[in-house]
């Protein structure tokens, strides 16, 4: 399908030789993993927090408790969202640690930062009035919906992985994504109108 | 793309299952099929590609500097993985250095005490023995010293006496010497002198 960005499924059985290496004590078959996973997870990473440096060091830990937990992992199928559940937990752990009365991202839903990482990602080749439009209705998302879009859309998860990730129900996802999308639709109609078609 | 903005169809809710490949196959060939012959539902199907095709105009980006590991394997035991990322593990490094050392000190220790335990019977009985013997001696020195010394100062005495008794038997004698030879030279003197009126 169109939507689906990265199929888990080609990188699964791959992904399980590389795990079996790292378990007999082979190192450098879990750099080979990370080499794998690191620009997705930093992507993650960086669209949850807003912040390269953040995210570069939440990445570092991630692989990191990855590396010590590797064990812990029984279906070496799911180390896709074994791992991003990993760095959902770190990125939610940074926060707090940042600021302890909140436990969300600390950028606002429905106010526009000038200084947002969305705002700052225009991509080559595209119409810039359609970039800033995306990155500021991404930006007015509440942290969960925009969490569930940067999960199905930029990594493209299947729901039951998202509700693994997030520790939630799918149908708690699919609401979550969906009322995002229908917010995303609304917002960014007339800048589709003008970039895309 | 949701079922209360489209409810125009009883099936629109499922689009963005069908977008996202959530479905079935049996679902899935079912929902292509009507999406033929609904246009909302079709409707609904290009305005949420249109708003995913959207989202995707920023990129990736790449990251700053590659992540790499060159430590040890990971930890053989899931327990022992567990406790190594706890908070406790410097806690219980730092009793075991502790431990170990004071373990070491022991260890290096108990021969002395050994050492000082075998000796201690013969040795202490002996030292008692000898410090006994020595303390007897002493004492016996010293009453052999003052009884002598007693005895001396007696000795002492005693003899003073006998010599102050000695002089005056002495002077005594001499006494008596002088007496008896005044006696008789009175007596001598008596009978060599006559005797005026009774021969005459």
């Amino acid at each position: 399908m169109i939507f689906r960005a990265v199929p888990g499924s080609a990188r699964g059985a791959e992904d399980a030789d590389l795990i079996a290496r790292v378990r007999k004590g082979d190192v450098e078959g879990f750099n080979l993993l990370v080499s794998r996973w690191e620009k997705r997870v930093f992507n993650y990473l960086l669209r949850l927090t807003g912040n390269p440096d953040d995210a570069m060091d939440l990445s570092q830990d991630v692989f990191l408790k990855a590396y010590q937990n590797i064990r812990k992992l029984d279906d070496t199928a799911r180390f896709g969202p074994w791992l991003y559940r990993i760095a959902h937990n770190e990125a939610y752990s940074g926060f707090r640690r940042k600021r302890p009365e909140v436990a969300a991202p600390e950028f606002e839903t429905g106010t526009e930062t000038k200084d947002s990482f969305f705002d700052r990602q225009v991509a080559p080749g595209i119409a810039i009035d359609l970039s800033l439009a995306v990155s500021g209705a991404l930006d007015r998302l509440s942290p969960e919906q925009r969490e569930a879009v940067v999960l199905k859309i930029y990594q493209g998860f299947k729901f039951d992985e998202m509700a693994e990730i997030l520790d939630c129900p799918v149908s708690t996802v699919k609401s979550r994504l969906y009322t995002a999308l229908e917010l995303l639709k609304t917002e960014l109609a007339p800048a589709n109108t003008r970039g895309i078609r | 793309m949701s079922t209360k903005d489209n409810s125009a169809c009883e099936r629109a809710n499922l689009v963005p299952d069908y977008a996202f490949d959530e479905l079935a196959p049996a679902e899935r060939r079912s929902m292509e099929l009507h999406l033929r012959q609904c246009a909302a539902c079709a409707g609904e199907l290009d305005q949420l590609r249109l708003t995913t095709a959207a989202l995707r105009v920023l990129p990736d980006q790449e990251v700053p500097r590659r992540i790499a590991f060159v430590s040890d394997a990971p930890a053989s035991g899931a327990w022992l993985s567990a406790f190594w990322n706890s908070a406790a593990r410097l806690g219980f490094a730092s009793a075991c250095v502790l431990a170990a050392g004071l373990s070491f000190a022991a260890a290096h220790r108990q021969p002395v005490v050994v050492q000082t335990a075998g000796v201690s019977d013969a040795a202490i009985q002996q030292a008692v023995d000898k410090a006994v013997a020595v303390a007897v001696d002493k004492a016996h020195a010293e009453d052999i010293q003052m009884t002598k010394a007693a005895l001396d100062a007696v000795d002492g005495k005693y003899a003073q006496k006998q010599r102050n008794l000695m002089v005056a038997m002495q002077e005594t004698l001499v006494d008596e010497r002088k007496r008896l030879d005044l006696k008789r030279v009175y007596a001598m003197s008596s009978y060599d002198t006559p005797r005026m009126g009774a021969g005459q």
